[in-house]
Order: C-alpha cells, then structure tokens, then sequence
C-alpha cells in the first residue's frame, strides 16, 4: 500500500507524538535511533498491508498494532531509564528515573519528593558541619537564653538578641554523621523504590 | 492472583527468552523478530513494546544491532546474538527446561492418586 498525504500525515503525526514523549526521559540519540526504528517497522507494515478496506482503517490498524504512542514510550521508559537506573546504581540515571515517575504518576511525585527533602536535609547537616569551624559563634544548636532544649540546628547570622548557640566543636562530628547517613538511607530509600515500582509493573 | 495476572508475569518472565531464540538461527529485524514470536506463540501483546526489549538486551551485551541501508525503501535494524547473548541463551534454555521438567513432575505427583 502506498500512503496518501493524509496516511503519511497520520504516520507522521504518531511518530511527532512518540519522540515529543521520548525526549522527556531518553538522550537525543537514543529517540532518534527509537524512532528511526520505530518508522521501520510502520514502512515495513505499510507496505505489506492491502489498504483494505479503505486506507485510514488500514493505517489506524497497523498503529493500534503497534500501540498507542505514549504506551511505547512507557515501555522505552520502563525498559531502559528505571532498569538502568537499579542496575548501575548510579545518581543521574536514578536521578532520570525519578524524575520521569515525578511527572507521570502520583506516586513517583509523593517519593521524588521524599527525596528532594532527604537529600536537602543532609546537604544542609553536611554545610553545617563545613560552616562550624569558620562561624563558631553562629552555626550549631540555637536555644533561647534561660532554655534547656534547643529550637533550632543550623545558623543565624548574626544570632539574635536572648538566644545563643550550644554545642561546641561536637556540632561538626554530629551534622557530618547525620547528613552522611541521611544522604545513604535517602539514596538507599530511592533504590528500593525504584526496584518496587519496576517489580509492580511486573506484576 | 488472578489468572491474567499470572499468565502476564509468564509472558513477561519468558519474553527476554523468546526474543534470543528468535535471533539464534541469525540476524533478523525488529519486525521479522515480532512475526516469528508471533508465528510460534502468543506473547506479542503490542508490537511497540517489543522493540524496548530489543534495546535493554543490546545495552546488557546480549544482541548487537546494525542498520541495513540497502535491502528494502528504508533502512532496517537488524539484531544479532553476541557471544555473551549466546552463553546467556544457552543457560537460559537449560534453566527453562530444568524448570518445566520439575513442574512437571509436580503436576503429575498431584494428580496421582492418594
């Protein structure tokens, strides 16, 4: 069958709507080589096909064979970004994953998030920690004046009037182990996520 | 578990299998893979999501692809199995086979009479 300007347009317009939904997780090169192929198998397809009844049904046919587009995305984003992302274990690909999820189902958000805050946290213990030798007097436990308990972990600059800092140099060993085992169980908890979510899609 | 959801982890478990066997007896393309999956059973639910598969196994070191220019109007990608494709093929068959044979007897064993 050979296509007419409306079947092409309709194949054509598949494959816009493929690599629009590839390019939001994959690199350049790997959509073009996905849609080069991609179109391959659509050529190969059409030009076997009898154009019977009429050409729209038959093109309409051989794409629902195919599926829907966003379906074979998500099947390339199943496939490649999380199944590389348990695999090496690496940041940016996990990083990837997480952010495709984010923006396709509730619960990728609900953990990208948890990530976001876990990982901002122990960033921001860890700062604490570097800041301590060169702010003494303003970085550690902040407490009221006549206080037992602090209120806030972190830094005032310049530290108000009635509060003081506490907690001397031992801030430093104490911000760099909390935001160290913060950043592990944040990347720990990514990862298990990750492996679940891949494990319910194959279930 | 449901029945559908049985026979779906099934498929998906056995797929990566069935796609190196449709490259074992040569090279063949995305399309030409899905007809002979398709010819011999019925794991191909949407054509699409075949060629995702394809990808992970080349980037594991299992197939390697090539893009053919000149036999057809447009240019075809071809995969192949690897010497590490071909190793991991041949254990995977003897796992599936081990694996049948023990469920096998099992069905047999529960159908004998107590």
């Amino acid at each position: 069958m050979t296509l007419t300007a409306v079947g092409e347009s309709r194949v054509n317009g598949y494959l816009f709507v493929l690599q629009r939904s590839l390019k939001t997780f994959l690199p350049e090169d790997s959509v073009r080589d996905a849609v080069r192929e991609i179109e391959s198998h659509l050529r190969d397809r059409i030009a076997a096909a009898d154009g019977s009844p009429n050409e729209r049904e038959a093109v309409e046919r051989i794409l629902a064979e195919l599926g829907p587009p966003l379906r074979v995305a998500q099947a390339y984003s199943a496939e490649r970004t999380i199944d590389e992302a348990i695999t090496t274990g690496r940041l940016v690909p996990m990083a990837r994953a997480l952010w495709h999820l984010a923006v396709s189902t509730v619960a990728g958000f609900g953990a990208a998030l948890a990530v976001v805050i876990g990982t901002m946290t122990s960033l921001a213990a860890i700062a604490v920690a570097v800041a301590k030798p060169f702010f003494p007097n303003n970085v550690g436990f902040l407490m009221h004046d006549g206080d037992v308990v602090p209120h806030t972990f972190g830094g005032q600059f310049p530290v108000p009037a009635g509060e003081h800092v506490v907690g001397g140099y031992w801030v430093i060993p104490f911000a760099l182990t909390g935001g160290l085992v913060g950043l592990v169980l944040t990347y720990r908890g990514a990862r298990r996520f990750l492996t679940w979510w891949r494990e319910r899609r194959l279930s | 578990m449901s029945r559908e959801t049985w026979q779906e982890q099934i498929r998906r478990g056995t797929l990566d299998l069935a796609i190196l066997l449709s490259v074992s007896s040569g090279p063949r393309y995305g399309l030409a893979i899905i007809q002979h999956l398709e010819e011999f059973t019925d794991l191909v639910v949407a054509e699409g999501t075949i060629y995702p598969i394809l990808g992970r196994l080349t980037k594991e070191g299992l197939l390697e692809s090539e893009w053919v220019e000149d036999e057809a109007p447009h240019p075809r990608k071809y995969y192949a199995l690897t010497r590490l494709g071909t190793k991991r093929l041949g254990e995977m068959t003897t796992a599936w086979r081990d694996f049948v044979k023990k469920i096998d007897r099992l069905m047999t064993a529960s159908e004998r009479p107590r």
